[in-house]
């Protein structure tokens, strides 16, 4: 199970007069799942499909194991990926859409059985794809992926359609394929769902690299600042007794509580002790993942 | 070779083979009708009385006859490769309109691997659907013409010429139909082309070309007809060649030349293409 890893490097893509993706370059370890983060039009699909020989870089490479995925000798045995829920014909069974692709790689025909039995569609394998529901397509999808039993997989969205029993089976399975030393890239914007199942993060936006490494990592480096939950009746007086402390900033927050950013909790409450004002709950925050994605990618997203 | 099992295994596994084969055979009864009936008729019809002119009249009844023959033995063709161009187009569209191409392409990247294979099937699925329509073709018309109390003329030179030239149309043209599909990648609009160029192609554009090439008082004009593909196939199975047009083999050369560039230049597009 060596040598999965991703590297991308300087990889870019120019469609018309806009740079779907700008110089990207990042890595990709085994034996992790890696979260791959970035808002709506942030060209994470696009990199997906660059790196599966899809469509054609603008520059730059990307490799799988050192190799182009064109020059791969064995791309199903090396590479699973799950792109987009609806792909497979409409009026062709489950089972045969997956035999089509066992005969294409020149795998066994049972491996078809074998992987709908893993991702829990045999009562379905003789259906025809048209009476899928969107959760049945993106297991199937996932069984297409796992029929060459690859050491690297790519999963653009897989967590869409899928219901919480379902998602939680996903978290599961990703991350018991991770532990078995594979390689497994994940797109997502479900960043609650990544912060349980991610170990590493690649953010982008617009293009570009915004930052990459272990979550916990990217999770303290935006700890520099300390945030503070406090809940007061005495908000001006709060402020008020605050704004004496060098870098402290209050902010009230819909649900009635004020964010105090810059200072630690035991000065706020020494200073609110000092100030006479009553407090109901002083709670140091740490910042989650959707928090620090949304500060990090803040006036670069949106659509393009 | 693994390519080649894929994509027999896609015909296979959905309903358009047996549709298309179906229609095929449907539209070969009619088709085999009309010309036993047209044959009746005019077999035998213009049976000379006069002896001085005995021997000329023999033969032009005796080309006749092989004429008659040798369309009979090919009945069915019109249709039936209209059903082979149909079925090379949607091996190709229905991967771009159902998206399975993205799984295709991720099972196989070498782009050119899976057109040729696509290329060949389509090819070996017109072969099939020429030894059906001939193996029932063979023994129809048999017993027509010995109903008939004419000879079957199936040694004939021509006549087997006929029937082997058919069945290299309906390999060229199951051929050309994956080249139509790479080209126009729209499942409808590739369908309506092809429909619109095979069958206005054959009835209208020999018309129109006769009238412009008489119009303009040019000759040359009427023989671009022939490089076109409906146009080209009719001439290279008809069982004779007939007086001021190319021979049959000119028909076969120039829909060749059509599958090929259109394969080739559908393949080439298609490495370069992105699949999103
Ligand atoms: N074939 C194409 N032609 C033109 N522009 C494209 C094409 N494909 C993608 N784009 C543009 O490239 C940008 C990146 O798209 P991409 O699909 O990679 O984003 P994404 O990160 O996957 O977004 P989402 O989270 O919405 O799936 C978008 O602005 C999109 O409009
Ligand atoms: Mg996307």
């Amino acid at each position: 199970m060596s040598d999965g890893q991703i590297v991308v490097s300087g990889l870019t893509k120019r469609y018309k007069n806009l740079l779907a993706v700008d110089g990207l370059s990042f890595t990709v370890q085994p034996g992790r799942v890696t979260g791959f983060l970035g808002p709506n039009g942030a060209g994470k699909t696009t990199t997906l499909r660059m790196l599966l020989n899809l469509v054609t870089p603008t520059a730059g490479t990307a490799t799988i194991g050192g190799r182009r995925y064109a020059d791969l000798a064995d791309p199903m045995r090396t590479v699973g990926a799950v792109l987009e829920a609806s792909s497979a014909h409409r009026g062709r069974t489950g089972r045969n859409h997956l035999r089509v692709l066992c005969a294409a790689a020149g795998l066994p025909t049972h491996r078809a059985d074998d992987v709908l039995e893993l991702v829990g569609l045999t009562p379905a394998a003789k259906r025809k794809f048209k009476g899928y529901s969107l959760g049945m397509r993106q297991r199937l999808g996932i069984a297409a992926a796992m029929l060459g039993d690859p050491r690297v997989l790519m999963l653009d969205e897989p967590a869409n359609g899928l219901d919480p029993e379902g998602i939680r089976w996903m978290r599961g399975f990703l991350q018991s394929l991770a532990q078995q030393g594979r390689t497994v890239l994940v797109s997502s914007h479900l960043l609650s769902e990544m912060e349980l199942l991610a170990d590493d993060v690649v953010i982008i936006a617009a293009g570009k690299l915004i930052r990459q490494g272990p979550v916990g990592e990217v999770l303290a480096s935006m700890t520099t600042t300390a945030h503070v939950r406090v809940r007061t009746p005495q908000v001006d007086a709060l402020t008020a007794a605050l704004s004496g402390l060098p870098g402290a900033g209050v902010t009230a927050r819909p649900d009635g509580t004020l964010l105090v950013t810059g200072v630690e909790a035991p000065a706020i409450g020494k200073a609110a002790l000092a100030g006479g004002v009553e407090l109901h709950e002083l709670t140091p925050e740490r910042p989650d993942l959707e928090g620090v994605f949304l500060e990090l990618t803040a006036g670069k997203a949106g659509i393009r | 070779m693994r390519l080649v099992k894929a994509e027999v295994v896609k015909l296979l596994t959905t309903n358009t083979w047996w549709l298309f084969a179906l229609g095929a055979f449907v539209t070969w009864m009619a088709t085999f009708a009309l010309n036993a009936t047209v044959a009746h008729f005019t077999m035998g019809a213009s049976t000379p009385e006069g002896a001085s002119a005995e021997d000329a009249a023999n033969l032009a009844v005796v080309g006749d006859q092989i004429y008659q023959a040798a369309n009979l033995y090919t009945s069915g063709q019109l249709f039936g490769l209209l059903f082979v161009v149909l079925l090379g187009i949607v091996m190709v569209t229905s991967e771009f309109y159902h998206q399975t191409v993205t799984s295709t392409f991720l099972t196989t990247p070498h782009r050119t691997a899976v057109i040729s294979a696509k290329l060949i099937v389509a090819g070996f699925a017109g072969l099939l659907f020429w030894v059906v329509t001939t193996g029932l073709n063979i023994p129809a018309t048999m017993i027509f013409l010995q109903a008939e109390n004419l000879p079957t003329h199936l040694g004939d030179a021509d006549v087997l010429r006929a029937i082997l030239l058919n069945g290299l149309a309906y390999v060229l043209w199951g051929i050309f139909g994956v080249g139509i599909g790479v080209l126009i990648r729209s499942q409808v609009a590739a369908t309506v082309t092809a429909v619109l160029a095979y069958l206005l192609g054959t009835a209208l554009i020999g018309v129109l070309f006769t009238l412009l090439a008489g119009w303009l008082d040019q000759d040359w004009i009427e023989k671009i007809q022939y490089g076109l593909p409906s146009v080209a196939s009719s001439l290279m199975v008809a069982g004779r060649n007939l007086p001021n047009q190319p021979d049959y083999w000119v028909g076969a050369v120039v829909l060749i030349v059509w599958a090929v560039v259109t394969g080739t230049i559908g393949t080439l597009i298609t490495r370069k293409r992105d699949i999103s």
